[in-house]
């Protein structure tokens, strides 16, 4: 159910200008947390600005397709999706400096293979990833809380693809199409996309899966407007066509602009960058990461200690106890 | 039981269904016949172990094992003297170290162990405490004297209780045989309708018993034979936790918005061919309660819901 749901609730935006606001929000407050005592022309050369970070968050979600895409075993594509949206709540509200999308990234599918119950083991999981196998099962299970603490712990992810199936059935039934079949790698292709940009928080998954098959139809050449207005539609939804065109439109131009991916060159100077800025605290590679979680391990070292002095003690008292002699 | 057999004649239960096995304070047991043969002159010694004996401290063996009967007979004797109550110690430990000395002479004395010595405990205990027992047994006799008072207060009340309702049946028969004499009189007597009397009496009759059955019960009994209040225990018994009454729950039917077109129905679904373009569900799925048209709805509906939405969120 889309509209009582959580993500209908709290994660869907207005528009895209919301959107960037947030996200400059996140960014000034990790500066100012962070940059004190640099003067402003220094803040400006050292951190990353909102513009550059989201040209990291785009590098890093072309990334996380790619990589579920040569997942091993084969994922289905809710995990995708699933992982899509956790990506993208997450640096609405968090800096790219503080936490390493690399790092999230990997997280975030790791969690949605939970979610969506597509069941694959950390040691499965981490046999996709190139590298320190070792470190990064690490660094995946650390941030797993951190990352549904700030996704406010709303795991529950509507996709656009059971949609994409209900609108198919429904154009086989009441549709008059030849052959709705021939739509199904236009709309795959467009979702693909889709994902790339800011629309599925900005529009309901039916929206998304409708703009989807509108668009593969007019890749055809068919037209499915008379659907759309007559059957889907119907009396009671004259007045409320107006916004979904409007919606529709919007997901087309948005999927348009999904191609548009960085200069290599460039992400490879932002990436050196964000190497400097990146806050050490959150870097496993760092020696204040190194030092912080040894001293939390200390802490849970100590906090046992202290139970078995206390324990001890009360265990010394109860045997020593004195059994108040007769008068 | 059933290979029990008296130690002297040998008579088993199983010869004698009405065998009685008696025994004495020393704890060996005789049949009754044998307690009759040997006893006749009223006393004797015990053929067992020849301590002298009396008939009529005879008893009927109550425990299979002879020596238990020896250990009640002891104890009796011996709490004659140790008769001394909780209060009359200043703590719960004396208390425990009196009654444990009592166990102590009981076992010696029913096994045997330093007899002498422990009957010399014994009178030493009666001289230095023989005060103290005669007043508990004192305290014990009027204990039972006032038990034995209520039960003479409860058979009072039950004798008046008995008259009293003599006294009201005599009372109802002479109010009836009055009422009949009285007919009869108006019968001789009177001049008007004989059909009129009658009835007239039989009402009145009726009103009368009405009366009386209306008449007020007899104050119930609020005490036991024992003089305790019933329900005393009730007062012991915690309150009933006190619970907070909200208002009522009111029931409100879910209304479920869609936020777009209406989905078609369940009946739809089925009817309308909808189910011809998905993939029919195996025989597992079926098993587990997942059919083809519940699929389909959930699909239809998700394509349906959220058509209309739109974010009126304002930029914060």
């Amino acid at each position: 159910m889309f509209p009582t749901s959580s993500q209908c609730k709290y994660w869907m935006f207005s528009s895209e200008d919301e959107l960037n606001l947030l996200r400059e929000k996140a960014n000034n407050k990790h500066i100012q947390l962070y940059g004190k005592g640099m003067n402003d022309p220094w803040k400006g050369d050292f951190f990353l600005t909102p513009d550059e970070e989201q040209v990291m968050v785009k590098k890093y979600e072309i990334h996380l397709r790619d990589f579920c895409k040569r997942f091993l075993p084969p994922m289905p594509r809710c995990v995708i999706g699933t992982s899509f949206h956790y990506f993208k709540r997450f640096y609405i509200k968090n800096s790219v400096m503080n936490y390493h999308p690399k790092e999230i990234m990997v997280t975030c599918i790791y969690l949605a293979c939970k979610v969506e119950e597509f069941n694959v083991s950390i040691q499965q999981f981490v046999a996709n990833i190139k590298g320190d196998r070792e470190k990064a099962a690490d660094i995946i299970l650390n941030n797993e809380l951190l990352l549904m603490e700030q996704l406010n712990f709303h795991l529950a992810i509507h996709n656009p693809f059971r949609p994409v199936e209900g609108l198919l059935i429904d154009i086989k039934t009441r549709g008059s199409l030849h052959d709705p079949e021939r739509l199904r790698q236009g709309t795959e292709q467009f979702l693909e996309r889709v994902f790339l940009t800011d629309a599925i928080l900005l529009y309901a998954p039916s929206q998304v899966a409708l703009a989807a098959i509108l668009h593969a139809a007019s890749k055809l050449q068919e037209n499915l407007d008379s659907y759309v207005t007559d059957v889907l539609f119907g009396k009671d939804g004259k007045n409320r066509l107006a916004v979904l065109i409007d919606a529709v439109r919007a997901i087309r131009s948005m999927e348009k602009t999904a191609d548009n991916t960085p200069d290599k060159t460039y992400i490879r100077t932002l990436e050196k960058k964000l190497e400097k800025c990146r806050n050490l605290e959150n870097n496993p590679d760092s020696e204040i990461y190194k030092k912080k979680m040894q001293a939390l391990l200390d802490e849970d070292d100590d906090l046992y200690n202290a139970i078995t002095v206390q324990n001890q003690q009360k265990n010394d008292s109860a045997l020593s106890m004195k059994v108040p002699s007769s008068p | 039981m059933d290979d029990f057999a008296c130690p002297r004649c040998r008579t088993t239960k199983f010869q004698n269904p009405s065998l009685k096995m008696m025994v004495n304070v020393c704890g060996h047991g005789l049949c009754e016949s044998c307690v009759d043969l040997l006893f006749l002159k009223g006393s004797g010694s015990c053929p067992d172990c020849k301590i002298p004996l009396r008939r009529n401290n005879f008893r009927v063996q109550l425990f299979e094992d002879a020596s238990v009967e020896k250990e009640v007979d002891i104890r009796k004797r011996v709490l004659r003297d140790f008769n001394k109550k909780e209060e009359d110690f200043a703590t719960l430990n004396e208390y425990n170290d009196y009654l444990e000395e009592i166990e102590t002479i009981i076992y010696n004395l029913t096994n045997n162990i330093d007899v002498i010595n422990t009957n010399k405990r014994i009178e030493q205990y009666k001289k230095d405490n023989r005060e103290l027992i005669q007043k508990n047994k004192g305290r014990l006799g009027r204990e039972e004297y006032e038990l034995e008072e209520l039960l003479e207060i409860e058979k009072q009340m039950n004798v008046a209780r008995k008259h009293e309702i003599l006294l009201e049946e005599t009372e109802t028969k002479k109010k009836r045989i009055k009422r009949k004499e009285a007919l009869i009189d108006e019968l001789m007597f009177s001049n008007s309708d004989a059909k009129n009397i009658v009835e007239s009496f039989a009402q009145q009759a009726k009103e009368e018993e009405e009366e009386e059955i209306n008449k007020p019960l007899p104050t119930k009994i609020t005490k036991f034979s024992s003089g305790i209040e019933f329900g005393r225990q009730s007062q012991i018994t915690f309150l009933p936790v006190p619970t907070d009454d909200g208002p009522l729950y009111c029931y409100t039917p879910v209304v479920f918005d869609p936020d777009g077109p209406s989905p078609p129905v369940n009946e739809e679904v089925v009817q309308n061919g909808f189910m011809n373009h998905i993939r029919c569900e195996t025989e597992q799925e079926r098993a587990g309660g997942f059919k083809t048209n519940i699929a389909c709805l959930r699909a239809l509906q998700e394509s349906m819901m959220g058509l209309y939405h739109t974010s009126r969120k304002l930029i914060v």
